[in-house]
């Protein structure tokens, strides 16, 4: 068989692409820190694994773990029942794995589950990139927007964490088979649109906008098209197959279905943590944020012509919308908010990212460290993007400028996301803008999952030569926890003694604190203690440490 | 039918913006006033800065001047002379 390789130019771009991706990610994965929630949702894992065997009989497995869930639990954690709401989607079958596999390191646990969950958000972006092709009929915009979706460094280093990122993984499988099932009366495009749309909400419960947009959409859609039977039997085979998907991975649910579920909005309003956060130099309360909070670490976290594009793509969009709203009228022949197929895909994105906007900002939503809950955000920054470099042919009629101008921005962008990436290696989930100071970078919170507690035990406290050495935190990053991500050797040689400073080595510190650290002194170095070390990745202090110099 | 739900769409929109602008706001800005001058934080400052007070109290050779101490003096003894007589 011969291949002709031009005609398959395309696919060969993207097999290299992948290739590589998956090439690099497995040489490196193992460069990034354990985070301070590996050991609960290990736990959570085992949990359900353990709920689940003892309903259906699987003794072995009940009683293997049992031992497990004695092994992890310690003083750090909260008592499970107390988080068993969150989702099972990824911790349960880590956990069966651990099993099956016989994984007895629990380094080895968590870097199993940091590769899975690289894996699962490139799946994703080969959903994102076949979106943009329905949609723009252009490879080269379609795989540049797939490189941004897979490079933006902050999206990229939390894509092994598999907490928010996962969640930006799992809503792009349900927008693209949301798209998918719209135009067309294939029943599979339905079921699984409903899969991953359950699954979203199993991840975070706002995405119960998601079915709320499918019947708005719909009754949308009706106004223009009618065939109100095939789409009425169409919403109903959705919503039975959502619960039914809902219920199914949601062990939560089992033995209450209806009150449990509703439990989980009196648990999210009531139970939620109310701490301060470190944003612009100053300390404030996640209750009281203000409404541009989201928008400002997006400008501050993401490529800045990255953003920029974003910016001209959604409000070119929103004009339009605007546009076609205001010319609706009853004898109009252009009667509706959208024109054409893909139109349609600009007017899902959009009303998509403003009903998510405003949902957090109308309910006051508390958020934790960054706007990384809303992580799920870059789809539609990257989206809109693209947009815009699709529409900037409009402004240029000059072909071969046009090119030229798109050529130079593609060649910009890809070149500026792939040097950050290498340049805040491991630590891209810290990154800042380049265009910021390095004190406007270092006034705002960085490292709350405690990924440089990694590099502190091996790069720094192993080279001490002491058979034990004892280390003070002067953060609210729980630092034990990063015990589990080195060698039992080393683990032995480290003691961890808090904030009892008097008893301390060396003391570790970064700019996490629960508190308002200006006011209280409970992260405050002690006098005798003096600054010998700091880990700066791209001018962000990732850690510092003081040593000991007079008792 | 259509235009009625486009309009609808956009007044309840409109509604819930001017909530969050007007009577959302005035809460949150409120609720921002109260933590930050009741704030844990503050208190501890407060009580930090009334230790250290006393503390510079205590250190000086005269903490109380002459005439203050009169005052003072004067007034305890009124209060005293007033409960007493209430007690009778």
């Amino acid at each position: 068989m011969i291949i002709d390789l031009n005609k398959q130019k395309n696919t060969i771009i993207l097999l290299f692409f992948y290739s590589l991706s998956i090439l690099i990610a497995l040489l490196t994965f193992q460069d990034f820190g354990i985070h301070i929630e590996e050991k609960y949702h290990r736990l959570n894992g085992h949990y359900w694994l353990n709920y689940i065997s003892k309903i259906f009989g699987f003794t072995g497995i009940q009683n293997i773990t049992e031992i497990k869930i004695n092994q992890i639990y310690d003083y750090t954690l909260s008592s499970v029942s107390t988080y068993n709401k969150y989702s099972i989607l990824f911790d349960l079958p880590a956990a069966l794995f651990e099993i099956l596999f016989k994984i007895e390191n629990v380094r080895d646990v968590y870097y199993l589950k940091h590769i899975l969950s690289f894996f699962i958000f490139l799946l994703s972006s080969f959903f994102f990139f076949k979106v943009l092709l329905i949609r723009y009929r252009n490879f080269n915009l379609s795989f540049l927007g797939l490189v941004l979706y897979v490079t933006t460094p902050r999206i990229l280093g939390d894509s092994f964490l598999y907490k928010d990122v996962l969640f930006l993984s799992i809503l792009m499988f349900a927008i693209y088979y949301l798209i998918k099932s719209i135009n067309s009366q294939n029943l599979k495009y339905i079921i699984l649109f409903s899969l991953f749309s359950a699954l979203s909400v199993n991840l975070r419960l706002f995405a119960i906008l998601i079915p709320i947009f499918f019947i708005f959409f719909i009754i949308i859609k009706n106004f223009d098209f009618g065939n109100y039977k095939k789409n009425i039997s169409k919403l109903l085979l959705y919503f039975f197959s959502f619960l039914f998907f809902l219920f199914i991975f949601w062990p939560y649910l089992w033995s209450d279905p209806i009150s449990n579920f509703f439990n989980l909005f009196n648990y999210i309003s009531n139970d939620g943590k109310i701490v301060k956060l470190f944003y612009n130099n100053d300390y404030i309360s996640n209750n009281t944020l203000h409404d541009t909070y989201i928008l400002n670490w997006i400008i501050l976290t993401s490529p800045f012509l990255q953003t920029i594009l974003f910016f001209l793509g959604f409000f070119y969009c929103f004009f339009r919308l605007i546009r076609r709203y205001i010319n609706i009228k009853k004898n109009s022949i252009h009667n509706n908010l959208w024109r054409g197929k893909q139109e349609e895909i600009d007017f899902i994105f959009l009303i998509f990212l403003i009903l998510f906007y405003f949902f957090f900002v109308f309910f006051n939503a508390p958020l934790y460290n960054g706007w990384r809950l809303v992580y799920f955000f870059n789809i539609f920054l990257i989206y809109f993007s693209i947009n815009f470099l699709f529409n900037i042919k409009k402004v240029f009629f000059n072909k071969n400028l046009n090119k030229l101008i798109i050529s130079f921005i593609f060649l910009f962008l890809m070149t500026y996301n792939i040097y950050a990436v290498i340049k805040t290696h491991p630590f891209q989930s810290l990154y800042f803008s380049s265009l910021l100071s390095p004190q406007m970078k270092n006034g705002f919170e960085g490292d709350y999952y405690g990924l440089g507690s990694k590099h502190f035990f091996e790069e720094f406290i192993q080279k001490d030569s002491r058979k034990v050495v004892k280390i003070g935190v002067a953060t609210h990053t729980p630092l034990q926890r990063g015990l589990e991500g080195i060698s039992k050797d080393l683990q032995k040689k480290i003691i961890i003694v808090g904030q009892e400073y008097d008893q301390a080595d060396y003391i570790f510190k970064n700019n996490i604190s629960e508190v308002n650290s200006k006011l209280i002194k409970k992260y405050q170095i002690p006098k005798n203690f003096s600054k010998i070390y700091e880990l700066k990745i791209d001018k962000i202090i990732i850690y510092e440490v003081y040593k000991l110099t007079k008792s | 039918m259509k235009i009625f739900f486009y309009k609808s769409i956009l007044v309840f929109f409109l509604f819930l913006a001017g909530f969050h602008y007007s009577f959302n706001y005035v809460v949150k800005f409120t609720k921002n006033k109260v933590s930050n001058n009741f704030s844990k934080e503050n208190i501890e400052v407060l009580k930090d800065k009334i230790k250290s007070e006393m503390k510079t109290g205590i250190n000086k050779d005269v903490f109380i001047s002459k005439e203050d101490a009169k005052i003072i003096n004067g007034f305890l003894d009124k209060i005293i002379t007033d409960l007493n007589q209430a007690n009778k």
